[in-house]
């Protein structure tokens, strides 16, 4: 535990200690600005049923930014060691594989949730400023960054496997916006060919537009949380493998 | 402190290191030499388990290194080849942080960096990034990284490839004096630096041990090591049919010299002097002699020899 810790720190301060984690967050911050504005000003031109916080997050532009957040935020994590040669020094330390892999994923997960701490006082911001009662419960805001953090564990992941993949950083980064846009798609399915074919509940099982949807209308479903746990402990679980096998192969 | 006994690593078809076997004793500073490509860093790269052997097995300080990686690695201090770091680190922040790796903590922590920093004169330059560092200073990082966690053994890859002249002796003096309290085996290329540090050479070719000895057991067993040149003023044929009617002369060839002096190589063989015999020659027959010397072969020669591919 104290091997993780200090890897755990290592990583989370290489993030903050250089411009890079600054510059995604002051990026991540100004897109959800621009999002709630957008979304505001289409409540002055006609009235909604939504609330504030579902429309913001069905807005296009989310996707937009939302998924590019994680090949910028992961993909130098292993391709930037095994380049460098670092990554020879750091597995001939006395160190278990899994400390490097679990440090350098909850590294990039703690700064992943940091990006969303603006957004939270955005929505705060609104009742403040605007002195008018806030066109949406607590509930809501609950649910969507529940659902963010949810969606946020398995990308990171996605990401951690693709930096794993290769010692370019450019190529884990492609590969990585690959996953997440095929994962992506495949939730779309049932938006582009109806509910009526037959494996229709299995992509609106991992469509993580319909988890978003639900999520930020308050509803807390059980099924995605179990659907997004298991497939990043899986998922790291193939990265972890991927590092050792490297090292193992015949 | 490390035996090894048929260990092979294969990369597919091609097999890097093919059933070596040799040991080292604690205390000892042993010189692992090789051209390149050889099979030293694949060896080495298998003693501290960052690659899996194909066969064989290997132990250090009776610990194996496959079963017992965790254990073994915190018995090793490595310096991989062309040191890698984190260069936006800063010296003693990254010297801190591989300490506490290897499991240095609090007091213990601070007074190792202090000595470490010490040792491989990084003191001034402790704030410094360590990408505006020089190669020279990198490589002591990278030294100081092997030797925080007070390892028995520092297994060093190529530590002075690419430094110049005054760093490698910085570097090698500072792994003499290393020498006197830790197990050394360090790979590299220059081969007078094994000389004078090592007490013990391993030459591995195309993945199979050549020679495992003392440098001096080696030069003494070489093929060459007898060699006699002297310069005689007599036509180079006298001498040539002269000379090899002495006892234990197996060659001699000659080189005239621009002066009308003729300089002779005499061949010998292995643990004779002839040098007597030859100088009361030359005063028997008159010839005027002015220089005689035993030439001594070097690892160099001794390398070449048993690396050569013709």
């Amino acid at each position: 535990m104290r091997t993780f810790r200090i890897l755990f720190f290592k990583e989370l301060k290489s993030y903050f200690l250089s411009p890079f984690g600054w510059l995604i967050c002051g990026f991540a911050a100004l897109m959800q600005a621009l999002s709630l504005s957008t979304t505001m000003k289409g409540f002055l031109d006609s009235p909604r049923s939504e609330s504030l916080v579902f429309a913001t997050f069905q807005a296009p532009t989310f996707w937009f930014y939302f998924l590019f957040l994680f090949p910028v935020l992961t993909m130098r994590l292993f391709s930037e060691e095994s380049r460098a040669g670092t990554l020879e020094g750091l597995l001939t330390a006395p160190v278990k594989t899994w400390h490097v892999v679990l440090s350098k994923y909850f590294a990039s997960y703690v700064t992943y949730l940091i990006l969303w701490i603006p957004a939270f006082f955005h929505f705060k911001l609104f009742t403040i400023i605007t002195n008018v009662p806030p066109p949406f419960s607590s509930g809501e805001l609950v649910g969507v960054f529940s659902i963010l953090a949810l969606m946020g564990a398995l990308f990171i992941a996605f990401g951690c496997l693709a930096s794993c993949l290769t010692s370019s950083q450019i190529i884990a980064g492609v590969v990585c916006v690959g996953i997440l846009f095929v994962h992506f798609l495949l939730g779309l399915i049932t938006f582009f060919y109806g509910d009526q074919i037959d494996a229709a509940p299995f992509f609106s099982f991992i469509s993580s537009r319909e988890h978003l949807a639900t999520f930020s209308r308050g509803l807390i479903d059980t099924r995605p949380i179990i659907y997004y746990l298991t497939t990043t402990s899986f998922t790291l679980f193939i990265t972890h493998h991927l590092l050792d096998y490297r090292r193992w192969k015949p | 402190m490390i035996e090894i006994v048929n260990l092979s690593k294969r990369y597919g078809r091609h097999l890097a290191v093919d059933e070596i076997s040799f040991e080292v004793q604690r205390g000892e500073v042993v010189g692992f030499l090789g051209p390149n490509g050889a099979g030293k860093t694949t060896t080495l790269r298998m003693l501290t388990g960052y690659l899996p052997p194909s066969s064989g097995a290997a132990r250090i300080a009776g610990l194996d290194i496959f079963r017992e990686s965790l254990e073994v690695r915190k018995k090793i201090g490595y310096m991989p080849e062309n040191v890698p770091l984190y260069i936006e680190m800063r010296v003693k922040e990254y010297l801190r942080f591989r300490g506490a790796l290897k499991g240095l903590s609090g007091s213990k922590l601070r007074t190792r960096l202090g000595e470490v920093m010490e040792t491989c004169g990084l003191t001034h330059v402790r704030r410094k990034m360590i990408k505006t560092l020089s190669k020279g200073y990198r490589q002591r990082v990278g030294l100081a990284d092997a030797l925080i966690h007070e390892p028995e053994l520092l297994i060093l890859d190529e530590p002075t490839n690419g430094l110049d002249p005054n760093q490698i002796r910085a570097i090698r003096r500072l792994i003499q004096d290393l020498g006197q309290e830790h197990t050394i085996l360090l790979s590299t290329h220059i081969l007078s630096e094994v000389e004078m540090t090592c007490n013990k050479v391993v030459i591995i070719d195309e993945g199979r041990v050549k020679a495992a000895d003392s440098p001096l057991n080696l030069i003494s067993s070489m093929r060459r090591a007898g060699r006699v040149t002297m310069e005689l003023k007599i036509a180079p044929e006298v001498g040539e049919t002269v000379l090899p009617t002495l006892d234990n002369v197996t060659k001699v060839t000659s080189e005239p010299l621009q002066d009308g002096w003729t300089r002779f190589s005499v061949f010998v063989a292995p643990n004779t002097d002839t040098r007597i015999r030859l100088a009361a020659l030359a005063a028997e027959k008159g010839w005027p002699l002015r220089s005689l010397a035993r030439r001594n072969a070097n690892l160099e020669e001794v390398f070449v020899e048993l690396t050569r591919k013709d």
